[in-house]
Order: structure tokens, then sequence, then C-alpha cells
């Protein structure tokens, strides 16, 4: 099989996951307590609103009707109305959507960035001080709520020393690169949007700086003890050659595939990171609508969340199979 | 030829001529949490031009560790305690003669006080090492020819300098190679050294080879990954080849392929084998010398006539007996009783380590033997008192001494 | 199977690792301190004491800021004054704003974090491991199915996909009778405890994902081992196969994973009651929650100190599992989502 064949077909696997992710959203409203209309309803809506609503939904029809209904709607970019905001749930979750991109893609950047010399370093200078430290960190990393670290940063860098901003996102990456060629001046809102962004990111950043140190370590461990370590050592091959080009690449094999698994923990940490620092992504907006019982914009964050974890996914393979062109054949 | 054989045995004489390499009193020690592993036991020979030495042994005795040794790669908990390794090397010789640390004989150096470095830039040029298992030797997911571009490579940036800074420029740092990955076109490895890779694997007679550096080890057989092994070996072009029981993991009818490309790149190249092997018939086949190891130690070693239709020691008649005959098949295998000793320091007696095994065992064994020449017109020695003296059987030592059933 | 070299080798790994011990200790101190928590705690956790809000922990003091109102002259008057709060030795981890002792709430949060790690981990497994099993076992069209389920409900996170379930279906806590208070041991403390029954539920079925792929890679591995071909050929039935063949040379992983398990369970709880998505207010989650608006005052205690305890119980189990891992190496590193 080509890459290009492979790309397709974990496409269309991903495809097939997407559809079951938006049919999961679409059951919910039966799992609802009472009557679908619930599930769109405001708590106060008027019975006008009420018939409006079972009309839309298509109560009247039967279950496959409404279904199909359903994707066809979704299929033309529809995923309904919030009569409690008065808007179209389309506008409203993609435009959050960047917002939870950015703070992701920054803890992402940050935690591999740190994780992986580490591990590395780890793993070469094993049982030295600095594999002890690397250890430590991860095992602390793994195991602390980043909700609580995130607080913490705000107590030490924010309220003591008064170095960050503690909530919202006043200036977006947007910015930095419009300041590159606009008249803002760049270094003042590159520091005003680190400012923003900073905490955020380490609090969501460190547990999968943590992981991905853990697994570098392991896995590097792993890979230097094999024979063909050796047969590269008895040929001459530098030393860098041997540990980044031989086994760092087969020690991120696996890594990545255990990241794509963990995928769904860095959107639900986003959620949570984005609750602490009032970060207005995604997460934010799963938590108001649910606590102002707005289920449309919840189903549609869900199908945006679902949607995009499947998207990385399918990204992360086809990382993989370039990284390790046997996994086309398989 | 005498002396020859007493300076192999380590009696302090320093390298001859014609020695490309001459070990002496080599030894490496495992310290492990069990205890410390007497691996390699103050061993010494030599390998001159030319010539395919044999080193036969059962697994365990060492043999394998010895190879690791000669090429500095034995790996923590190991350690090489002491002994010296002198290489011929003028170059070397030149560049270190007026250093105080490094010993220098002539056209030799001890490689073991040479700065690591300067050792390091010697695998592949002047060493290569051809493994076991060739599925395990070679990186799954980078192509046949990448690898063995790569020792290419080697080669190529160490002649390409004056061996007086080849140890430096060997240096390939992380910043360089981040800086070739960014760029593209660059690299560790060139076409020049993928051109030479493919007549590398042309040479070791693999079909379409300019196809199937592309692929991956997975995609090749064992026998055609021994032969890519040995291109990569060659690649170096290497003063000696160490091959490590090369054929062990192939089929039968692969074996007798490999053994004879090996020999066919000996001859041509006029480089020098260290084949190490369990299987005497291999030994049988290939090698113009061999030492016969057991329990960290050379216990026989000779021309391989006069090892193989004269052993001395009872260990190289048995391995000998425990080898089917074919133009006489009726008498039965005779299997050495009892195992190889674990090695463990805190468990070796101060004695010939073989007499717990020996059929032939004396009390005068239980005195650790020195090695003793048996002639020296085939260099013929071995470290057992029957090759001074007739078995005696009044000083025979009781069959359950060592216990009886010795494990 | 629990054979004598499994317990060998979890000795020698226990001699050998420092980390493990210290995993033990953690884990059978939480354990303790769960069970007994009416003993352990010095205070009722729920009782209020407004004159005694807002004190700092044993070897700390703070400035604050108070404000009260006052009657001055016939006018309620706002007074902001600044006051050095002292610790009070009684509460050695200090009190919250409503004067609650922290250190009892400390140690009943330790009851509802186990609670839900371990009852959640186990809901997961009872659903996960029979499902994947079965489909591992059978291959097929149960297999596939179970496979594109798995890789749908891999696509929501625990954390949002729990968020959603328990908005839908609202916060149930049911109330379990404390036999200490009960038998008038501890009279002073609470009479029930709190158990979170839909975050128990919710985790249980948001997780049990994981143990469905481990039990079903251990079935798929162990179904062409030929004591099983050998079953079958004697003409034992499928389930009868793996209940005795299967499960059991399958539990070594599946007791790995849900080590680890439990502690992403108490991470995910901690998450919902910090989101205010629990039943309970007796939680660590719940804690830092509430000591969120005091981290700017300088009320740092509040909050800090759950999290330490949250962090203390994960690192515990954690460890544990580590040890578990090394010394039965079921090669499953790294899977099990967090919160």
């Amino acid at each position: 099989m080509s890459f290009g064949r492979f790309v397709l077909k974990r496409s269309l696997q991903g495809l097939g996951v997407v559809w079951g992710v938006v049919t999961v959203v679409f059951a919910l409203r039966f799992v609802t307590p009472g009557s679908p209309i619930n599930a769109v309803a405001p708590l106060d809506a008027s019975p006008e609103t009420r018939q409006a609503i079972a009309t839309e939904l298509g109560l009247d029809q039967p279950l496959y009707i409404q279904y199909g209904q359903y994707l066809f709607k979704l299929l033309q970019g529809d995923m309904g109305f919030s009569y409690i905001r008065g808007q179209e749930v389309v506008g409203l979750v993609f435009g959050r959507l960047p917002a939870t991109v950015e703070l992701a893609l920054a803890a992402s950047i940050v935690a591999i960035a740190l994780s992986i010399p580490l591990g590395v370093l780890s793993a070469t200078r094993r049982n030295e001080p600095i594999d002890y430290g690397a250890t430590l960190l991860s095992l602390g990393g793994i195991s602390t709520p980043n909700f609580w670290l995130g607080i913490m940063l705000i107590l030490v860098f924010a309220v003591e020393f008064n170095v960050f901003n503690t909530s919202g996102r006043g200036v977006d990456v947007g910015d930095v690169a419009l300041s590159l060629v606009g008249s803002e001046p760049f270094f003042g809102t590159l520091l005003a949007w680190l400012a923003y962004i900073t905490l955020p990111a380490i609090a969501l950043g460190t547990y999968f700086m943590a992981l991905i140190t853990r697994l570098t370590r392991s896995g590097m461990l792993d890979e230097l003890s094999k024979g063909y370590v050796q047969a590269a050592r008895a040929k001459g091959l530098p030393q860098t050659l041997i540990r980044y080009k031989h086994a760092l690449r087969n020690t991120l094999i696996p890594v990545i595939t255990v990241l794509g698994l963990q995928l769904g923990t860095l959107i639900g940490g986003a959620v949570i990171t984005e609750a602490v620092f009032s970060w207005p992504g995604l997460g934010t907006l799963v938590i108001e609508s649910i606590n102002r019982r707005d289920w449309p914009v919840l189903q549609g964050s869900l199908i945006v969340i679902g949607t995009s974890f499947v998207l990385v996914n399918v990204l992360v393979d086809t990382v993989y199979a370039y990284l390790d062109p046997q996994v086309v054949n398989d | 030829m005498s002396e020859r054989l007493q300076a192999a045995s380590g009696a302090g004489r320093g390298p001859d001529a014609d020695d490309v390499l001459s070990v002496s009193n080599l030894s490496t020690r495992f310290f492990t949490e069990e205890g410390q592993i007497n691996a390699v036991e103050s061993v010494s020979f030599d390998i001159r031009d030319n010539e395919i030495l044999g080193i036969v042994g059962e697994s365990g005795s060492g043999k394998s560790v010895t190879s690791l040794s000669l090429i500095d790669l034995v790996e923590s908990p190991g350690r090489i305690t002491e002994g010296e390794v002198w290489y011929r090397s003028p170059d070397l010789a030149d560049e270190f003669r007026s250093n105080d640390a490094v010993s220098v004989d002539g056209d030799h150096v001890d490689l073991r006080t040479v700065p690591p470095r300067v050792r390091r830039s010697l695998r592949g040029p002047s060493f290569s090492t051809i493994f076991q298992d060739p599925m395990s030797s070679f990186n799954p997911s980078i192509t046949v020819g990448e690898q063995i571009a790569e020792a290419v490579e080697v080669q190529r940036r160490a002649t390409a300098n004056p061996r007086s800074t080849r140890s430096r420029t060997q240096g390939y740092g992380l910043g360089q190679y981040l800086l070739d990955g960014i760029i593209p076109g660059r690299g560790y490895t060139s076409e020049e050294s993928m051109d030479r890779a493919i007549e590398l694997l042309e040479q070791v007679g693999i079909p379409d080879p300019a196809d199937r550096v592309d692929e991956y080890p997975g995609q090749f057989s064992g026998g055609m990954l021994q032969r890519a092994m040995i291109a990569q070996a060659l690649a170096g072009e290497p003063d000696v080849l160490i091959a490590d029981e090369p054929t062990t993991a192939l089929d039968v009818t692969i074996q007798a392929q490999i053994l004879n490309l090996l020999r066919e790149v000996q001859e041509e190249r006029g480089m020098s084998i260290i084949l190490i092997t369990h299987d005497l018939g291999v030994i049988a086949e290939m090698c113009d010398r061999v030492c016969v190891m057991y329990a960290g130690e050379i216990v026989e070693r000779g021309t391989l006539n006069a090892v193989f239709d004269d052993p001395v020691h009872p260990y190289t008649e048995g391995l000998l007996g425990s080898i089917p005959d074919l133009e006489d098949p009726k008498p039965r295998l005779q299997p050495i009783a009892g195992n190889v000793p674990g090695l463990l320091d805190s468990e070796m007696d101060d004695r010939c380590y073989f007499a717990d095994r020996c059929p032939n065992a004396m009390e005068s064994c239980l005195e650790k033997p020195d090695e003793i020449v048996v002639d020296a017109a085939t260099e013929h020695g071995a470290k057992c008192v029957l090759a001074e003296r007739p078995y005696d059987p009044d000083e025979a030592l009781p069959a359950d001494y060592f216990g009886g059933d010795s494990e | 199977m629990v054979s004598a070299r499994v317990i060998r080798n979890l000795k020698k790994e226990f001699r050998n690792s420092a980390l493990a011990k210290i995993g033990l200790v953690l884990v059978i101190s939480i354990i303790l301190v769960a069970t007994f928590a009416p003993f352990v705690a010095t205070h009722d956790p729920t009782a209020q004491q407004l004159d005694q809000s807002q004190l700092p922990p044993v070897g700390f003091s703070e400035t604050a800021e108070r404000t009260s109102s006052q009657m001055v002259d016939g006018e309620i008057q706002t007074v902001t004054e600044t006051v050095e709060i002292e610790p009070d030795p009684d509460h050695v981890f200090g009190t919250d704003s409503l004067g609650r002792d922290m250190f009892s709430r400390i140690v009943y949060g330790a009851r509802t974090s186990l609670a839900v790690g371990v009852l959640g981990t186990l809901l997961a497994a009872a659903v996960g491991v029979p499902v994947g099993l079965l489909a591992g076992y059978h291959r097929g069209t149960v297999d596939d199915a179970l496979m594109r389920v798995a890789d749908v409900s891999l696509a929501f996170p625990s954390l949002v996909l729990a968020v959603a379930l328990i908005g839908l279906w609202g916060r149930a806590a049911v109330d379990i009778p404390d036999p200490f208070v009960v038998a008038g041991l501890a009279p002073e403390m609470p009479e029930s405890f709190v158990l979170p029954i839909t975050v128990v539920i919710v985790v249980g079925l948001v997780n049990w994902v994981w143990f469905a792929r481990v039990a079903r890679g251990e079935a798929l591995s162990l179904r062409g081992q030929e004591y099983v071909k050998a079953s079958r050929a004697l003409g034992a039935s499928d389930n009868a196969i793996i209940l005795r063949h299967v499960l059991p040379n399958a539990i070594t992983p599946i007791i790995v994973l849900g080590t680890v398990q439990v502690a992403a369970i108490i991470l995910l709880e901690s998450s919902l009651s910090f989101l205010g998505f629990s039943g309970t207010t007796l939680s660590w989650g719940f804690d830092i929650a509430q000591g969120r608006d005091y981290v700017s005052s300088g009320q740092w205690w509040i909050s800090s100190i759950p999290g330490f305890a949250i962090m203390l119980s994960v690192i515990g189990i954690n460890l544990l599992g580590d040890w578990l891992r090394d010394a039965l190496d079921p090669g499953i590193e790294g899977e099990g989502g967090a919160a």
C-alpha cells in the first residue's frame, strides 16, 4: 500500500468515527430526563417556543426521519439554535474553537519541547542526579491535578510576583502575527500574549510533559539496549546519530501512539484549565452551557470536540506512518 | 617460533611486526548484584596479516565478551579490568610516541592506553564486527541502504581528514544533526555513500541492489540480511573483521554461502578475520589457527591441524568428540558431562576450571596450570598438565571430589 | 494467575525499589485515614464556626483585612481594619472561609476520593472486562463492533463526557450511615457518608473502554494458545474456557490497569467536584474550588492543602502501579486516561 492510500484509508476510518460521534450526540436527547424538547428549550420557554422546537426537531416524525434530518442539517453546517443565547450554535462554537486550539497547541509545544530532551537525558545518564530529578518531576507531573497546578501558578506568579495575567485572553496569537506587519510593536504584543498564555499553557502541559518524559525515558532505555545500537556503535557511528537518528526515532513511534490515545485527556484538561483561567474557549462554553442548561450548545461543542479528536488522531497516524513506513504495509 | 607462543601467552614481550592485533592478559569482569563475574580471564592471543583466527567455545565461555572487549564495547556493569591490546598503526604510533601516558612499541600502540575517543574512532575503519543475529542488528525502521551508507560515511569522513584530527572531526553533534534535518538535501549520509552502499551490496551477492537499498530489514531474508551486514562491515575497509557467530542464526544451506562469502572477501581484501563460533565444523572449514576458550580462558591454541588432529586438553577432546563424524558414524557421540561454570568470582576456586568435568582430573589439577608448549612448530600450547606428562590413574581425583554431580 | 513466580517478582522488585516502598506506605496511610476518618478527624468537617474562619495553618501567621459592619451613631458603617491572624493549634491546617477545620475536611475528603476511585474502577472493570474478553475471544462482528464503540468512546474526553452526563442526569448522592458514628464511637462526627453516586456511575461508564481494550488484547493473544485450543477440542464450552483459562491469565494486566485507573479516577473526581459537578461538598476538588476565591486575598492554604492531598494519593497509587507493572510486566505502559 502506498503512503497516499494509507492516509486515505485512515481518513475514511476517521469519517466513520465522526459519524459515530454525531450519532452518540443525537442519542443524548433520548437520555435526557423528560421530553427531548427539554434538551433544547430554556426552562422558562413559552408553549409557542416549545412547539416550534418540537417541529424543528421533527418530533412528530418517525425516528429515522428525525435522524436523517439531523444529519442533513449537520452536513449543511446547521448545529441548531440556542434559544437561551438567541444565537446559532455554529457561530458560537467555532468562535470559541481558536482559543482552545491555541491553548492546546501552546501546552503541547511546551510539553514536547521539554519532555523529549529530558527523557533522553534521563535515559542516557541513568542513575545520575539528572535522572533522579527527571523521574521525580515526571512522577509529580502525572499526579498533579492541572486545575490545582493552575491555581498554584496564579498564587505564586500572579499574586505574589505579579508577573502574569490570571484570566482571559487579551491578546491572541493572531494579534502577534499581525504586529509583525502592522503598526503595533512586535515585542510588546508578543510579551502581552505570553503574559496571558504562559500560565495556562504550563498548567495544561505539565501532565503531558511528565507523561512523555516517562515514556521517552523507558523507551530509550529499551532501545539503547537493543542489538542494532550495539551494531551501530561497532560500525563507528557518532553517538549523536545513534541516540537521535536510531534510538529516539524508534522510541517516539510508540510514544506517538500513546499520545494519540491521550489526546482526549488534553482536551478534557483544556476544559478545566480554561475554567481556572477564564480562558474564552470551548471548555468554558461547555461548562457555561451545562450550567445554563443550554443543550444545543453542549451538543454542538461535543461534536466539535469529538471531531477534532478524530482529526488529530488521523494526523498523528500520518506522522506515524511517515516515521515508520512499515505500518503502511500492516 | 616458541618465543612467539610465549609472547602470545602473555610472557610480557611486545607484539611482532606481522601482528595486526596482539592481545595480552586481557581480563573483563562484570560487577553485578549477584557478584563479580570473570567473563574474560587473562586472555592473550594475536591476529596476523591475512589470516582467519578461530575462537571456539561453548556459550558462556567468554568468547563474545572477548570480541566486544577488543572494540571497547563492553557495557556497564562490565569493565575491562586489565590487559593490553596492541594495534599496529604507524600513524597512531607516531602520534602518541611522545605521549607518556600511551604505550607505544614500534608500529604498535596499546589501545588500552589511548584516549577513549581515539578508540571509538577505530570502530569501522579499523575494526568491523558482524553480529550473530542480523535481524536484531539492523534498525528495523531505517532502510538497509541507509544503514550501510552510514558505515560508508564513517569511513569517508575518517579518511577525508588526516589521522591526527580524525577523532575530532568524527564528532557529529546534536546541533549538526538538527541542522541537517532542517535543511533539505543534507544529512549524515550523502548520495555518494548511498552509491557505495549499492556497490557493496552487489559485492556480497545481493541481486538488484539498487532496489533493495530502499527496503527495510524486515523485507530481507535472514541470509540476505547477513550478507548486508557483511557489506556494512566491509564499508569501513577494516584491518580486522570480527565475526561473532556469523552463521548461527541462519539455515544450514545459507551458512555455507555466508562462510564462502567471508572467505572470499578475506582473500580479496587481504584483511584478517577473527571468527568466533561454537561450531567446530565452521572452524575446521575456515580457520588457519584456533583458540579454544573455556570459562573465560584460552585453554588450548595452535594451528588448525595441530589442535584438531592432536588435541591435548581434555576439553578440546571433548568438544571434538561431541560432533558427529560422517566418515565414521559408529562410535557414539561423547557429550561432555556437566555444565559450563557460572564464572562468579566467589565460586571460582584457584584450580583448573575444567577439573570438575574432566574425565582425567588429577591431584595436580587442583593448582592453576600455566600454558605449556606442546609443539613450538605448530604454535601448539595448552593450559593442561597433560601437555607435560601422561595421565596417571594413581593420581586421579575421586569421582565425587567435586560433590558428585556437579552443577 | 497469581503464581509463586509472580509473588517472587513482586517481592524482589519491592526490595530493590525505594519508590515502591514509598508508594505502599502512602496508599496504606490513605486507606487507613479514609476508613477511620471519624477517629482521625479532630472536628466535624462540616461544622461551621464563623468566628474562627480563615485561620492559617499552624506555623504561619497572616495579616488580613477584615471588614465588619458596626453600628455607629445609629448608622451601619463598614469598617476595614488590618489584623494579624494567629493560627490556632486546634486547627493544624487552619480553617476555611466558613470556619470549618481543614484537617478534618482533608481526612474526610480521602473517603470520597478513595470511594469514588475504587467503586468507579470496579464498575468500569465490571463492564469493560467481560465485553473485552468476549470480543477478543470470539472476534468477528462482536469484536468489530466493540472496537468501533471504543473508537467513538475515546473521541469524547472523559471529563467532557462526564460533565455532560452529570449535567443531564443531575447530581445524585446517597447517604451511607457511618458505622463508627452509629455505634457511638465518635458521636461528634457526621452520621453518614455522602457518596456521589452519579459521579461513580459516570466515571465507571466513561472509563470502561480502557478495560475493554486491555481485556480484548489479552483474550486475542490467549485464544491462540495451545491449552485453549486443547480445551476447545475437548468440547469445553466457550464461556467455561473464558472463565477458566482466559480470565485468569488476563488478570495481571487488568490489575495493573486497575491501579492506574484508580489514580486517574481520583483525578477525574477532583476535577468534577472542582467544577461543581459532584453530589458532595466533602471533597478535595470542592475545597480547592472554594479556596480559589481566597487565593488573591492571601488565604492560600484553603486551596493548596487539598491539592497536596490529591497529589500524595495519586503519587502513592502511581508508584504502586509502577511497582506492579515492573514486577509483572504486562506491557501496558502509558495507557489509561487521566482527568
